[in-house]
């Protein structure tokens, strides 16, 4: 996110300016050795000392109000876990490791903002301030090295190339690095979200030492273990959901892991790659509940969960109507076939542990003088136009407009331009596509695999009509992430006719994804069902491979 | 595994092997003239219900196949560019709506020659998105035009062709710049993802011939 724009219209979910311009900052150049030095020459040891006493007491604080709600699995639940989930997590795990490496340093949307978070939060204890404008000095220099400020959003412009270029940016990375500045002044558009990421990311950061590249290295790698989690939740979400046939799981689970886009945001600094794994989590929590019944353990987990989620980031909300109508059915459930009272203590216990940080959150937000519930609250402040021309907006932000509404998106096929085109290929920030007659060819494999998944479900449609509540679960949870996206979009229009239209945003559905696969793969039948997974799988991995060489092509090309 | 499952593996994977092969024997677009490169760039234009900004003066290279005008939005509507040279189109093209950066490269038929002193016209309509012209101050002789109105400076303008090396001919320079700007630098980066992405097929391949039995 750009320094000028970090604290612009509040939305919920935040991209960052696609648009926004800013000059590389020539004039820092001239200035910043003479300030670092004298800087340095002053630095505060009371100062220093104090910060990190400030540090501990807020992870305590933080350990202390996450220890509750820690899903912590024991030796012999993870051994329960079967093979081939693991399997797909180091697949995930590698393969965001290899993002990490082929995307230059920060050329992702909001990564700046995502570091600048950890920085405050690694270094004064304190969440970052939503009013200020102006990175730390240390990252407004390795930007400026980087060439952060030519590259972004202009794809004319590469990545630094030459040994000079290198060397100076050495230099300023030393210099940066011996700067006595605390914490980061702001953090753009991730200010406003809530710690739970940015807290895990202290460590990294604590660890790495160093330049900023250093630390971003170690926390983009962190980001990639989450990338694992996420492919291991999804694979179990299926076996729970689909256990027919077990050769399908691992084509769900192996796909999803292979994703680009996966792979592209889960390298990055980023509180998407812990939002993707603990909305994998939930959607699997909620399908074990399902099939074995609302246990006192199934309730904390989901409730666990769903703090986690709540404290990650703010598009987890969009999950919450969904969470909230599954352990309601549930309790249903549960109410029949054991005593009315533990069924429902069970849910109080679920819902009870689910928002206590919510309240703990607000309550820290109102201490420091940011509003109670963050962009949350500023949304809600910004509300605009009448509640039918905003479910309009919305609808017409994903699917074709219905007759006689007004048309929000002259001239543009939402579905296929924004969210479909933006799924197979959107990489840096988001200025880097494939060549046009890719996005052309693209609906060809991904109708064959819509026309299978659809044949499975035609074919199992007896099995669906006895799980309609657990699918209306999921399909409420769905609704309530795009819902969410397209009110923040709302808050922009029409000046800005789709501003949150990112494909990553989607991605908290990717266990949903995962089940589709594996459906198609099934739907293929039993003779050609393996052969149709295994061409999925490719067709992944095909894509992965192909996204990263656009991405090297791009920025070292 | 099965056998059809065996077969489509090994099928996939050596189909997936050409198309990158083919890839690299390709080449990139490259600049093949820029009307300009601003030391600090200007808005020459903003609008938020379309136009017909239209460059005069200007050189064609031959080959040009994608012409990259500097317009910003975040969802840009659908661009088209028309050039003329002495009354009658040279060559023309259409950019889809929904494309979001600074710069937005149109596709156009490939010119078989070069074409000088020709006006290219970039059209699109908006609605209510404001898209902005990047560009340079210029006097008005060089300036964009908007109808009849001059404006105070040129719109930026790249022509694109494809190279004359291939991907695979660049993978030295290539893999030394992947080595720049991060944390630890060097040549040798470059055997990371590679590596990591053999493990990963690898793994892949193994998982799906144990699973998938």
């Amino acid at each position: 996110m750009s320094e000028d724009s970090g604290t612009r219209t509040p939305a919920l979910v935040h991209a960052g300016t696609r648009a926004g311009r800013e000059d590389d900052d020539g004039s820092e150049r001239g200035t910043r050795g003479g300030d670092a030095r004298a800087l340095r020459r002053r630095a505060p040891v009371a100062e220093r000392s104090r910060s990190i006493r400030q540090r501990a007491s807020l992870r305590w604080a933080l350990a202390r109000s996450a220890a509750p709600l820690a899903w912590c699995p024991s030796a012999s639940m993870l051994r329960r876990i079967p093979r081939a989930a693991w399997i797909c997590a180091l697949v995930a795990g590698l393969n965001a490791t290899c993002w990490s490496i082929v995307t230059p340093a920060f050329e992702i949307p909001d990564e700046p903002d995502h570091y600048a978070y950890v920085k405050q939060l690694a270094e004064t204890g304190s969440l970052p301030s939503p009013n200020s404008t102006r990175f730390a000095k240390e990252e407004r220099i390795t930007l400026v090295g980087l060439r952060y400020y030519k590259v972004r959003q202009q794809p004319q412009h590469d990545a630094i190339g030459s040994r000079a270029e290198q060397n100076k940016l050495q230099e300023d990375l030393l210099l940066a690095s011996q700067a006595s500045e605390v914490g980061s002044p702001t953090a753009g558009v991730a200010a406003s979200q809530p710690p739970l990421y940015y807290a895990l990311e202290t460590v990294p950061y604590d660890l790495a030492g160093g330049t900023v590249l250093d630390r971003l290295q170690l926390m983009r790698l962190m980001s990639a273990l989450m990338a694992g989690l996420t492919a291991m939740f999804v694979f179990l979400f299926i076996r729970e959901a689909l256990p027919r046939e077990p050769w399908a799981w691992t084509v769900g689970g192996l796909a999803v892991a292979l994703a680009p886009l996966l792979g592209f945001i889960s390298g990055a600094v980023n509180p998407d790659s812990l939002l993707f794994a603990v909305s994998a989590a939930i959607f699997y929590a909620l399908a074990r509940a399902f099939r074995r019944g609302l246990s006192t353990g199934a309730a904390a987990s989901i409730g666990a969960l769903t703090a986690v989620g709540l404290l990650t980031k703010l598009n987890f909300i969009g999950l919450t109507p969904g969470i909230l109508l599954g352990l309601t059915v549930l309790t249903v459930r549960a109410a029949r076939s054991s005593p009315v009272r533990l069924a429902h203590r069970r849910l109080a216990l679920a819902v009870g542990v689910a928002f206590s940080p919510v309240v703990v959150y607000a309550c820290i937000n109102a201490l420091s003088n940011h509003p109670p519930l963050g962009l949350v609250s500023g949304a809600l402040q910004t509300l605009h136009g009448s509640i039918f021309a905003e479910i309009n907006y919305i609808w017409q932000l994903y699917l074709p407009r219905l007759p006689g509404t007004f048309n929000d998106f002259p001239g543009l096929f939402t579905t296929k331009q924004l969210w479909f085109n933006g799924y197979v290929g959107l990489y840096g920030w988001l200025d880097t596509t494939f060549p046009g007659w890719v996005y052309s060819v693209a609906p060809i494999p991904a109708g064959t695999i819509a026309l299978l998944c659809g044949r499975a479900l035609f074919e199992s449609r007896a099995a669906l009509r006895s799980r309609a509540a657990e699918l209306a679960v999921y399909a409420v949870m769905a609704v309530g992430v795009m819902a969410l996206v397209g009110a923040a979009s709302y808050h922009g229009f029409p000046a800005v006719q789709a501003e949150f239209a990112e494909a990553r945003y989607m991605l908290p559905m990717l266990a949903l994804l995962g089940a589709a696969l594996a459906l198609a793969a099934r739907g293929a039948g039993p003779r050609w069902g393996r052969a149709a997974g295994t061409l999925i799988v490719i067709l992944f991995l095909s894509h992965d491979v192909f996204s990263q060489l656009l991405v090297v092509g791009r920025f070292y090309g | 595994m099965t056998q059809p499952a065996r077969i489509a593996l090994v099928a996939g994977l050596a189909l997936l092997a050409v198309a990158v092969g083919l890839t690299l024997s390709r080449s990139p677009m490259s600049i093949a003239r820029t009307n300009g490169t601003p030391l600090r760039e200007y808005r020459v234009a903003e609008t938020a219900q379309g136009a017909t900004y239209c460059q005069p003066h200007e050189l064609l290279p031959s080959g040009t196949s994608a012409i990259r005008l500097s317009l910003s939005a975040f969802t840009g509507p659908r661009v088209r560019v028309v050039v003329s040279s002495g009354g009658s189109t040279v060559t023309s093209g259409t950019r889809g709506s929904g494309w979001t950066s600074r710069v937005v490269a149109v596709p156009v038929k490939p010119l078989p020659r070069a074409v000088s002193n020709a006006t290219v016209c970039a059209s699109f309509r908006t609605h209510h998105e404001t898209v902005t012209v990047f560009g340079m101050r210029a006097p008005s002789a060089l300036a964009t035009r908007q109808g009849r109105r001059t404006l105070q400076g040129t719109m930026t303008i790249e022509y694109l062709r494809p190279g004359t090396r291939s991907w695979a001919s660049m993978a030295p320079s290539i893999a030394r710049r992947l080595g720049l700007g991060r944390a630890s630098t060097g040549t040798w980066i470059v055997l990371l993802p590679l590596a990591l992405l053999a493990v990963i097929a690898a793994a892949a391949s193994k998982l799906l011939l144990k699973e998938l039995s």
